[in-house]
This record gives structure tokens, C-alpha cells and sequence, in this order.
């Protein structure tokens, strides 16, 4: 009996293995296309190229640390779960400490009035509050914020596509309204970047005590809700030799789930460096370029939106005929990034709701998340997870709207479960 | 005899939602509940809002994407 029993476990490990191995060569394949695109690209054009390479990284670290934005938020609200909002706090926290050290020494002398060039230093006004709470609506609605649904659709995700297809549109009427906004109130918004009241270091202690406090709060929300037990693993096997070993290792890395604290830290990172590369991370306004460009194909030219050009973070980004610029191959890289990332952790599956009502909500909440973030000037990375690190105010204001329409987002989709 | 749930197919967050009303519908005597999932953040979700239901959680790679989460009542549930 012992016998058939160690046959039948020495049977599922080889079929596992072979698996693992499959997922591997598969895996090695589209990283192989990858880094092919990466060396044409760089002759084309080297800022292309870099894009390309920060956008592989973003996105194989969302799908390998199930990373969500609006999953930090909901997940608070619906389950009392705080393991996604620790993850964005740390991130948030370790880019906060490398934007301001670049913006100090972008902006050495605050008495100037000037403002750093690139960080998302945005106008803080109604629009910030509407859009954050179209947004905070819409995400939890789709199931998934811009980049969680970014990732998803690498993964195979139908219902993030149509999320995707829901953004443009959204994206498309913010564009047809941007005028109205601009003169109503984008205008005519202050934009308070916070180390002209209170220094460089008093800003960012600041934000460190702020981010602190929420986090504090986030364990009280978790503790009022019950224990909080770690994420359950599957059962491991013995390991046998080195090779058991390696391959358990290899498991950690590319197959199982990354520890949220690493994956919030390398987005955080990534963020420092982009942003010192170039520019913050945010893309919403280069896919709202693609929605005035297909539109524009189709006959349906938006109005030139006024007051972009001065303005950073996630505006509009003006059709200036160009097919492709390095947002595009941000974009590009992170979704094949996580589809490279999740055919090695063989976690890539067409997946098509299994009710009707799920595409309307994915179609409906990007609507939602379109048009908040078009007028929001970002979504949960542009308008939120670089903004604060900005150490501007309209990031503040941004993420409690974003919590208030993510608490009322979930009481929508209690009703349609 | 264990009841079974399959949310193949969900979108977020429905896995977890339906999971938890599922095991707050269990009776006394059902000692078992087995959710069939192919959402990787049901793995990291599920855990705590079983436990805190009195319930352990083992969880099963099917392979494909999918995996089976065992949700068992503990002996000395609150």
C-alpha cells in the first residue's frame, strides 16, 4: 500500500514537474521576443527602448505580486483585509523618500516658486474630487483599476479587455469635455506642492507620518475585523537533492504569489527610477491619446484641450500624428511583461465571466474610470501612486475621494453578486 | 460530504465574496467546503476571511491556472 501510494506522489511530481518545465520553455520564449524588442527598438530610438524595459518590469512585478490598486481600497471596505493597502503604503513610502530627494535637487532654492518640471504637481480642485470618485466607483465595479486591469489582460482576462475597451470611451468623453473643465475649474486650481510651506524634509516627514497613520489605521480596520492569518500555500514536497531544491526555488520566484511588501517596495522603486530617468509612472494620458486618434480616424476629431502643455502627470497627451511615442512602449511592455510573468507561472488562462452581467460591469466601471481619470488628470498611478510621492496635495485629495467612491462602489457590486 | 462552489470564470472580487456567504450558509453539520477557482488573489484573501469564520485553509494546485481551496471547519470554532 505504501508502495502505490509513493508511486502515485512520484507520479503527480513528475507530471508537475514536466508542467513547471513546459511553463519554463514558454516562458524563456516570451522573454526571448522581449528582449528582441528591446534591442530593434533601441536603434530606433533608445528613450523608446528604456520604456519598454521599465514597462516589462511593471508589469511582470503587478501580475507576480497580484498587485491591485483597487483591490487595496476594496478589499478594506468589503473583507476588512488590509494586505494590498500595506503593500501601496510601502510603495508609496519608498517613493515618496526617492522623489524627494530628486525634486531637491531639481528645486534647490524653494524661494524661486518654482515647481519640479516633471513631477505630478496637478491643479487641485472639483475635478480632482469628481474624478477621483468616478474612479473609486469604477474600479471596484470593473473588478480592477487601469493598472490591475492592464496586468489582468496579460494574464487573459476577457473581462479587463472589455474593461480596457470601457476606459478608452470613458477617456474619449472626459476628452470632448476637457475644455469645459479647463475654464471651470482645472484653470483656475491652485497647485500646492508641499515642500514651499514646509521645506524639502518637513514635506517628506510629513508624508512619512501620513502614510504612517494610515497604516495604523489599516491594522485597527483589520483587528476590528477579525485575526488576519497569512496567505495559505500548497502543501510542499520533500526535497530530496539540489535539484529539488533549485526547483522549489524557482517555484518561490516564478510560480508562487511574491510577498506584497516586495512587490509594493519594487513598484516604489521602479517609480524612483523612472522618474529619474524621465517622468513619473502613469499612462492614461497617453491612452487617451489612442481614443482621440481612433475617434479622430472615425471622424469624430476631439477639440484640442487647452492647457496641456503646461501641465505634468497624466494630461492628454495632443495627436501629433505620431503612431508611437515611449508611453506607448510603457504600455506595450507591461503587458507583456505580465504575460511573460504569468506563462512562466503558468497562471496565463482565457478566462470569460462566467455571468453576462460581469462584461457590463467591467464595460460600465471603465467608463467610470475613463472619464474620472481624464478629468483627474491620472488614475491610481498617475493622480495617486505618483502623486503623493510628488508631495503634492491634489494626491492627498485624490486617494480619500478614491476611498469614498471605492466604499461606495461596494455596495454596488453586493447587490449584483 | 463536502459542499462545492465553483467560481471558475469570476471577476474579482466575487471569488471572495461568494466564498464567504457560502460558508456562512454551511450548516452545523457540513464540515467542508471545496472552492474550485482560477483567480490567483483568491489564494491570498480566502485564507483570512476562512478563518475568521472558524475554518482552515489547504489549498490544492489543479494545474491550468486553477486551484482547489479545502476550507474545513476547526474542531473549536468560536
Amino acid at each position: 500500500m505504501a508502495t502505490n501510494a509513493a508511486h502515485v506522489q512520484a507520479g503527480l511530481t513528475s507530471a508537475r514537474n514536466a508542467g513547471a518545465t513546459r511553463d519554463a520553455l514558454r516562458a524563456i520564449a516570451a522573454w526571448s521576443v522581449a528582449g528582441l524588442v528591446l534591442l530593434l527598438v533601441y536603434r530606433i530610438d533608445t528613450q523608446f527602448a528604456r520604456f519598454w524595459a521599465f514597462g516589462l518590469a511593471f508589469g511582470l512585478v503587478l501580475q507576480r505580486g497580484r498587485f491591485c490598486f483597487a483591490s487595496a481600497f476594496r478589499d478594506l471596505f468589503l473583507l476588512g483585509h488590509g494586505r494590498n493597502m500595506k503593500g501601496v503604503l510601502l510603495g508609496l513610502a519608498i517613493a515618496s523618500i526617492g522623489f524627494a530627494i530628486v525634486m531637491a535637487r531639481q528645486v534647490p532654492f524653494l524661494d524661486s516658486g518654482f515647481l519640479p518640471p516633471t513631477a505630478n504637481v496637478l491643479p487641485v480642485g472639483m475635478h480632482t474630487v469628481l474624478g477621483a470618485l468616478l474612479f473609486g466607483v469604477g474600479m471596484v465595479v470593473a473588478g480592477g483599476c487601469v493598472s490591475g486591469s492592464l496586468y489582468r489582460m496579460g494574464e487573459g482576462y476577457a473581462a479587463s479587455w472589455v474593461a480596457f475597451g470601457g476606459l478608452m470611451v470613458g477617456l474619449l468623453a472626459a476628452r470632448f469635455n476637457w475644455n469645459w473643465w479647463w475654464e471651470t475649474s482645472i484653470s483656475r486650481s491652485p497647485l500646492i506642492w508641499l515642500p514651499n510651506s514646509l521645506g524639502h524634509a518637513g514635506a517628506l516627514v510629513v508624508t512619512l507620518l501620513a502614510l504612517g497613520a494610515v497604516f495604523v489605521a489599516v491594522l485597527w480596520i483589520e483587528r476590528r475585523a477579525g485575526m488576519v492569518v497569512p496567505a495559505a500555500r500548497p502543501a510542499d514536497e520533500m526535497s530530496n537533492s539540489v535539484a529539488d531544491d533549485l526547483r522549489s526555488l524557482g517555484r518561490t520566484v516564478f510560480v508562487r504569489g511574491w510577498p506584497i511588501l516586495i512587490a509594493g517596495a519594487a513598484l516604489g522603486g521602479l517609480n524612483v527610477l523612472l522618474f529619474t530617468s524621465q517622468e513619473p509612472w502613469g499612462f492614461t494620458g497617453e491612452v487617451g491619446r489612442w481614443s482621440g486618434e481612433l475617434a479622430a480616424m472615425l471622424g469624430a476629431t476631439p477639440p484640442i484641450p487647452l492647457g496641456v502643455g503646461e501641465l505634468p502627470g497624466c494630461v492628454f497627451v495632443p495627436s501629433d500624428g505620431s503612431l508611437a511615442n515611449h508611453m506607448t512602449f510603457m504600455v506595450g511592455g507591461m503587458w507583456a511583461g505580465s504575460f511573460a510573468g504569468a506563462l512562466g507561472a503558468g497562471e496565463f488562462k482565457l478566462r470569460f465571466p462566467a455571468q453576462p452581467v460581469r462584461y457590463v460591469q467591467s464595460a460600465s466601471g471603465g467608463v467610470l474610470m475613463g472619464y474620472g481619470s481624464g478629468i483627474a488628470m491620472g488614475c491610481t498611478i498617475g493622480a495617486f501612486f505618483s502623486s503623493i510621492p510628488s508631495l503634492a496635495i491634489n494626491g492627498w485629495v485624490f486617494a480619500v475621494f478614491l476611498g469614498v467612491g471605492a466604499w461606495i462602489g461596494t455596495l454596488i457590486i453586493r447587490r449584483i453578486a | 460530504m463536502a459542499k462545492t462552489l465553483d467560481v471558475r470564470g469570476e471577476i474579482c472580487p466575487y471569488p471572495m465574496m461568494r466564498t464567504v456567504s457560502e460558508l456562512k450558509k454551511l450548516t452545523a453539520g457540513e464540515q467542508t467546503l471545496e472552492v474550485v477557482t482560477d483567480h490567483a488573489p483568491a489564494l491570498d484573501t480566502i485564507p483570512t476571511q476562512a478563518a475568521r469564520l472558524g475554518f482552515a485553509t489547504a489549498i490544492e494546485e489543479v494545474g491550468g491556472s486553477e486551484w482547489r481551496l479545502v476550507l474545513t471547519r476547526k474542531e473549536n470554532a468560536s
